[in-house]
């Protein structure tokens, strides 16, 4: 008996000390963007030096001035058209590329696989400067589609976690479906994609989150043209700007950022399920 | 296997395959030296099959399958092999194009990258001087470098087309069936379904990834830099002088504070890319294994509220960051007005202490993930496991030590190998937290949180030596080859790919 | 509703390692063939063979008129059922069934039809809008069988389609399975590991091991006539018991000695007459086998008799309606002995009988099966390959059993005893020796005959039997062997003769009557290159070469052709052969000549000398592939 009461207390003490830990790291994850958000509702000029966290007057002023003043709402739409044609692309080319390595055997596919492994392990960035030179010939520097072509045309680099998920999928059923009478486009299209949801989801979400937050690109092919920028790169020029910082801009930035978390936050949180399934999936069987 | 090995503790084990390690190295390189000159054989036997090829087909081959030598796929034309000749054809006659009006004049002059510079000639209609475009090093390497690509290409598709004339006109002769226009194109989606599928992915990679790759290799050997930008200068090839000079030869600009800044650079760029890897990776499983501990509530709430985190986009938290992390920023001004510190503490300024927030910093960034991916696998550990374990008398921690974690070490390498990578090149989180302060005098274009690729950024955009940079980037990519094939060596379950299909 | 054959067919991977070795079978229509052998065997490698799944390394592989070897799996009008059903998940059963039917484009109404009819037959018309998720496994097996039997395949492939059902439902699918194989009237091949599924389902079973085809046989004949041990082993439950033992014939016995033990039988020598002499010596070893149901607890009468041993009982299994009974033949315990000792035997009479007794054991002689220890091969074949007996040659003339033979030129020999081996085949019924037939058996197609002459046994094997007491029988002699004290006097003439030989192609001409005008073509014909003869062959049997090797390795690879003995003719043209020797075998005469290093042997009715030229005739031949090793045509 007395054993017995024991465990009981000593689990009600770690449980207790669990909800204690789990109710910090929830503040300290949260805190930096309620006050974020907090900032955002100033309503007074006060530069980044300002002391104190709580406005001394909530508005909406920052919010105003964000759409009224600021290009913000042109970097918007460039970073959601970049998006949204991104993921269609990389979306497709992924598929493509994993549906190869995973089902189809030919000679080339182990070299092909290391290549693009050994490929992956360049800094991205080293190209960039040749790539900027060709985009710059065909004339698509400072151009949302050179961004675009620059973003999908390595997205077949992007194979791993989706073929360790395609690798999941029984053979049988590629097997069954040959037998059935399907060419292997019709398996692809018919047996492999509907079974891989999770995954194209969750190639959908990162290929569609990659452009919010990517800035080495962005702004090496925007260079100075703010009317082509994307948030990212627009939204740190502001900062690099001591003159407008201590125009309130902190403030604006704050806004900025909440507008463009809004979107992203509410497609995490509806496809959470699938994004979970997609980046275990990959890696439990890896 | 030795039984004794089995009775060791684990730190006799350690030093055990310690020690072992060391041991068969000599006779291990030994035998990758050795295996060199039966690759080499290898190699040279493939190489020697194309001619053997190419002369069967000149000797077998009737006449058609010998014009084909010349003119690409006149025997399979002649064979009704319409749909194959045709391509062949149309791509020899567009390679020939390329060649006679584009690529040639390009080629001729890749080995001085161009000779006559841009000048400026009175135009006497308009009454203005205007630019005249002489030559430009810049797309002389580029083109020459693409002509190569091409004419690579070309051979290869000349081979092929060899080979192909020639069986076809074997399949004639044998009486067999010749696969036709639609046989091809049914074959596109079946047996040819990767060619299929691939050619757009891989003709991407080529002219985005490759091409450039090559590109930049070139660069460093040339003296491409900002007083010597075409078209207004040219440059030209300077030999391995930029490698001297980052490896500490220090000869151009005379002093060794590249060399100096290269070394520094890199040891923090493995520092960081160890410490960022596995204390994400570490606490993330804590984090995720307190959430999912028997008896806690909610676990959907607090998971999801780390999750919430990771859907704001990185560079707004980390542009945050920054921000209240700054000399003059909010969490400085409030902690002077409480009067808890005298002078602002130089978060990110300060070399060590910044690169400690640094990593303070993307711990709070990839906690989230490592989270769910952990969650994900912990979910999947077999409850009896663990129930065996408490009935052999294993306390929580030990069942931690000896179940979770071999488990999820097991499960999750790849993931680790990757995020090891990730890191190495992670500009994100580096570049937007300290892009923006001034480097320090006794480093070159860098600040001691700086990794090679942030490195190589500034290098590129603020000091424009392009030449350097491709050094740099080169060495980037040995470190990062390096460290991750270690690693791949050591993971065991990256190799049976095929084990679960 | 087709025939499927396999001709000298391979699975040799990369590595070299082969998977299913010069697999040879043919595959009536309509019937139940199953595949059964450890895991690891071939069969299901075979399976997706057939299915077109993996690659047919060599061989010719026909399901009803057509060569399917590179044809596409959709191509080849078979349907398989999978292991784990592979139902495609996110479709409801109606789908999965009508999947194929859809790629065939067939019109609605008709796969409708065929659909609901499939699941009446099934009994799954219930579950039709529902997904594979929501059924149980032997209802996902239905729905796979569903999906197969929709598409009226010529074939139905099945791999191991229960093993992932409970034991019950596996007992409940197999009856199923059957009747469906009734009802459709369909060829099946069914792939299984567990021998009761094997002898309960097949009409034929084809038993493998290690890429080897063991037995094809039906299910009785594999039960009581198993060709080696392995197949003696692997099918019945429990197994067969194994002794090592010798044999010995004394007079008109023979002792039959196992080791291990003190265990000394004797049986009549009649019982033991197609066993081959060499083993009766009593030091050769061999494996006594016998099933558990020969095996019985020893009546009151049959005490005493020589088919009684001693077992000493270890421990026993109840069944209910019989006893499995574990013991040993040692009856000192193990004592480290390391030839098998143990014994298992099954009593129904339901006596109490408890581990430590030692009972008395009656065997079923009649029953044993005896096979060889080293190649594990029966030595107690069903259809003997030999007749063993000793013999005199004197004079010229061979005796043996009281009868005399005038033995021909070629087959001359020193006076003196032998040993005599004359195979059953060739025993020819046109001699002169009377012997009564004392029973014919037929055995799948062959009729063996029992030949008693001079009191003694002989069997022959020779389809001209027509009946009768007594036949007059004579002996081929190019086909006997004579020894003498080990060491063989005159040996057999080979039944095939190699020669090895290349692949090429030639160019001609031919000539063809076009609009009135005669028009000269260039043609390339194909044929083997046999030291520098050139031999042109139709173009089917290119054709095969080119499937089999690649159109590049063809004509690169080394070939060997086997000609059986009366593939030649000496003619005016044809390859130079010097000839080494004349054979009379006083019916038949033959050439022993050289074609290059290869020895050949040529029929004819006259003699030669020096420098003769022979016509190879290609019918009767087949090619080898000398590299692989491996049976082209």
């Amino acid at each position: 008996m007395k054993r017995y009461r024991s465990k009981k207390v000593s689990e009600r003490i770690s449980l207790t000390l669990i909800y204690t830990v789990l109710i910090i790291i929830s503040l300290i994850w949260l805190i930096p963007f309620l006050m974020l958000i907090i900032l955002s509702f100033r309503g007074e000029t006060a530069g980044m030096s300002a002391d104190y966290l709580f406005p001394k007057e909530w508005s909406f002023n920052s919010y105003v001035r964000l759409f009224t003043e600021t290009k913000f709402l042109t970097w918007y739409g460039n970073t959601m058209l970049v998006s949204i044609v991104v993921t269609v692309f990389q979306t497709i080319i992924v598929l493509m590329t994993s549906y190869a390595l995973s089902r189809l055997r030919f000679k080339m596919r182990k070299p092909l696989m290391n290549l693009m492994l050994i490929l992956g392990m360049f800094p991205g960035f080293l190209s960039m400067t040749a790539v900027y030179f060709v985009l710059r010939e065909i004339g698509l520097t400072q151009n949302l589609l050179g961004l675009i072509l620059v973003y999908s045309a390595s997205s077949a680099m992007q194979y791993y976690i989706c073929k360790g998920f395609f690798d999941t999928i029984p053979k049988s059923l590629d097997e069954a479906a040959r037998i059935d009478g399907a060419s292997r486009h019709t398996v692809f299209l018919k047996i492999i994609l509907p079974l891989a949801k999770p995954i194209i989801i969750y190639t959908i979400l990162t290929a569609f989150i990659a452009p919010w937050g990517e800035y080495m690109f962005s702004s090496f092919i925007m260079q100075n043209n703010p009317d082509k920028y994307t948030v990212a790169v627009g939204m740190q020029s502001w900062l690099n700007n001591a003159t407008l910082m201590s125009d309130g801009y902190f403030s604006i930035f704050c806004a900025a950022a909440v507008i463009v978390s809004i979107p992203i936050t509410a497609l995490f949180i509806w496809l959470q399920r699938y994004y979970v399934e997609g980046i275990t999936g990959g890696s439990v069987k890896g | 296997m030795d039984l004794n090995y089995l009775k060791m503790s684990p730190l006799g084990k350690f030093l055990f395959n310690f020690k072992n390690f060391f041991k068969r190295l000599p006779s291990s390189f030994a035998a990758f030296f050795k295996a060199i000159p039966k690759k080499l054989y290898k190699l040279w036997l493939a190489f020697a099959g194309i001619f053997v090829n190419i002369g069967n087909a000149a000797k077998d081959g009737d006449w058609k399958t010998r014009t084909s030598f010349a003119v690409m796929g006149f025997g399979l034309i002649c064979r009704k092999q319409y749909l194959r000749g045709i391509l062949y054809l149309v791509f020899e006659i567009l390679f020939i194009l390329y060649m006679v009006f584009f690529g040639w004049k390009y080629l001729v002059k890749m080995g001085s990258l161009g000779e006559g510079k841009q000048v400026e000639v009175w135009d006497e209609v308009e009454g203005v001087y205007k630019p005249v475009f002489f030559d430009n090093s810049l797309l002389i390497l580029l083109y020459s470098l693409l002509t190569i690509f091409i004419m690579v290409a070309f051979v290869y598709m000349w081979y092929q087309n060899v080979k192909g004339n020639l069986l076809s006109q074997q399949f004639v002769e044998a009486r067999m069936h010749l696969p036709t226009a639609k046989d091809d194109i049914h074959s596109c989606a079946d047996e040819n379904y990767h060619k299929t599928l691939l050619s757009v992915p891989m003709l991407g990679l080529v002219v985005f990834t490759i091409l450039p790759i090559f590109f930049m290799i070139f660069v460093a050997f040339t003296n491409f830099d900002q007083y010597h930008y075409p078209p207004g200068q040219l440059f030209s090839w300077v030999g391995l002088e930029h490698f001297e000079t980052v490896l500490g030869g220090g000869i151009s600009g005379g002093s060794k504070i590249f060399a100096y800044t290269f070394a520094e650079v890199l040891l923090w760029t493995i520092v960081w890319a160890f410490f960022a890897t596995f204390t994400n990776y570490i606490l993330g499983m804590v984090v995720a294994i307190l959430i999912n501990k028997k008896g806690v509530k909610f676990k959907k709430l607090w998971r999801t509220v780390l999750v919430i985190t990771i859907a704001v986009p990185q560079f707004v938290s980390l542009m945050f960051m920054s921000q209240l992390l700054a000399e003059q920023g909010l969490i400085n001004n409030l902690l002077l007005k409480w009067g808890w510190i005298d002078e602002a503490i130089p978060f990110l300024t300060d070399g060590t202490l910044a690169k400690t927030m640094i990593i303070i910093v993307n711990v709070w960034i990839g906690i989230p993930y490592s989270m769910l991916i952990c969650t994900g696998i912990l979910m999947n550990i077999p409850e009896d496991l663990y129930e065996s374990a408490r009935i052999d008398g294993a306390g929580p921690v030990r069942a931690y030590i000896k179940i979770t974690l071999p488990y999820m070490l097991h499960v999750t390498t790849p993931y680790l190998i990757t995020q090891f990578i990730g890191n190495l090149n992670n500009f994100n989180v580096i570049f937007l937290l300290t892009g923006a302060i001034p480097a320090p005098m006794e480093l070159y274009y860098a600040n001691h949180t700086d990794l090679l690729i942030t490195w190589l950024y500034k290098i590129t955009l603020r000091a424009k030596e392009y030449g350097l940079a491709s050094v740099i980037g080169i060495f980037t990519f040995v470190v990062v080859a390096v460290l991750s094939l270690i690693f791949y060596n050591r993971s065991k379950s990256v190799k049976n790919e095929e084990e679960f299909m | 509703m087709a025939e499927v054959s396999l001709k000298h067919v391979y699975k040799v991977y990369p590595n070299g390692t082969k998977a299913v070795n010069d697999f040879n079978m043919e595959i009536a229509d309509k019937e139940f063939i199953v595949f059964v052998g450890p895991s690891g065997c071939g069969k299901s490698t075979t399976l997706r063979m057939i299915a077109g799944l993996e690659d047919i390394s060599a061989g010719e592989l026909k399901i009803g008129e057509l060569i399917v070897n590179d044809m596409e799996p959709k191509d080849r009008d078979i349907a398989m059922v999978f292991q784990n059903y592979a139902l495609y998940p996110h479709m409801t059963v109606y789908e999965n069934i009508a999947f194929g039917l859809r790629l065939r484009k067939l019109p609605k109404d008709e796969i409708h039809k065929r659909v609901v009819e499939a699941a009446e037959i099934l009994g799954i018309t219930e579950y039709l809008n529902k997904k594979p998720k929501e059924m149980s496994g032997g209802q996902r097996q239905r729905v796979a069988l569903g999906r197969a039997i929709v598409r009226e395949p010529k074939v139905m492939l099945l791999d191991e389609p229960l093993s992932n059902l409970d034991a019950k439902l596996r007992t409940q699918m197999r009856a199923e399975i059957s009747k469906l194989h009734t009802k459709l009237q369909t060829t099946f091949i069914y792939v299984t590991h567990d021998q009761v599924e094997a002898m309960t389902m097949g009409t034929r079973i084809v038993v493998m091991r290690d890429g080897f085809v063991q037995q094809i046989d039906t299910p009785k004949n594999l039960y009581n006539y198993p060709e080696n041990k392995f197949v003696a082993s692997f099918i019945g439950t429990p197994q067969m018991n194994f002794f090592e033992g010798t044999l010995l014939k004394n007079g008109e016995e023979v002792i039959i000695k196992l080791d291990g033990s003190d265990v000394q039988i004797t049986v009549p020598f009649s019982m033991l007459y197609k066993v081959n002499h060499s083993y009766l010596d009593g030091k050769t070893k061999i494996y006594v086998g016998l099933r558990a149901e020969d095996v019985s607890i020893a009546q009151e009468n049959e005490k005493g008799g020589n088919a009684v041993i001693k077992v000493a009982v270890s421990h026993k299994e109840e069944l209910g309606n019989e006893t499995l009974i574990y013991g040993d033949i040692n009856l000192n315990g193990d004592s480290g002995n390391p030839s098998p000792t143990k014994i298992i035997l099954k009593d129904s009479s339901g006596r109490e009988i408890t581990a430590g007794d030692v009972i008395d054991v009656a065997l079923k002689l009649d029953k044993v099966h005896l096979f060889d220890k080293e190649t594990e091969r029966s030595v107690l074949p069903r259809i003997p390959g030999y007749n063993y007996l000793d013999c005199e040659v004197k004079d010229g003339k061979l005796k043996f059993f009281g009868a005399e033979l005038v033995m021909p030129e070629a087959a001359k020999c020193a006076d003196g005893k032998y040993e005599l081996l004359i195979p059953t085949d060739a025993i020819t019924f046109d001699g002169n020796i009377k012997a009564a037939v004392a029973s014919l058996e037929n055995i799948n197609g062959v009729k063996l005959l029992a030949l008693t002459l001079g009191g003694k046994r002989l069997y022959a094997v020779n389809q001209e039997y027509a009946g009768g007491d007594a036949v007059n029988i004579g002996v081929d002699f190019k086909k006997i062997t004579l020894t003498s004290d080990g060491i063989t006097m005159h040996s057999p003439m080979p039944d095939i003769n190699g020669i090895n030989c290349k692949f090429a192609k030639r160019k001609s001409f031919e000539t063809e009557e076009v609009n009135g005008k005669t028009k000269r073509r260039k043609k390339v014909c194909f044929g083997y290159d046999i030291e520098g003869n050139f031999f042109e062959v139709s173009d089917a049997v290119a054709q095969k070469i080119f499937a089999a090797l690649g159109i590049k390795k063809a004509f690169t690879s080394s070939l060997k052709l086997e000609f059986v003995v009366s593939g030649f003719t000496v003619g005016e043209s044809g390859i130079e052969a010097t000839v080494e020797e004349m054979l009379d075998y006083g019916k038949e005469k033959f050439i022993k000549c050289k074609i290059g290093a290869d020895s050949v042997y040529v029929k004819t009715d006259k003699d030669y000398d020096g420098v003769i030229r022979l016509l190879p005739d290609f019918e009767k031949a087949w090619v080898v592939d000398t590299e692989k090793d491996i049976k082209i045509i």
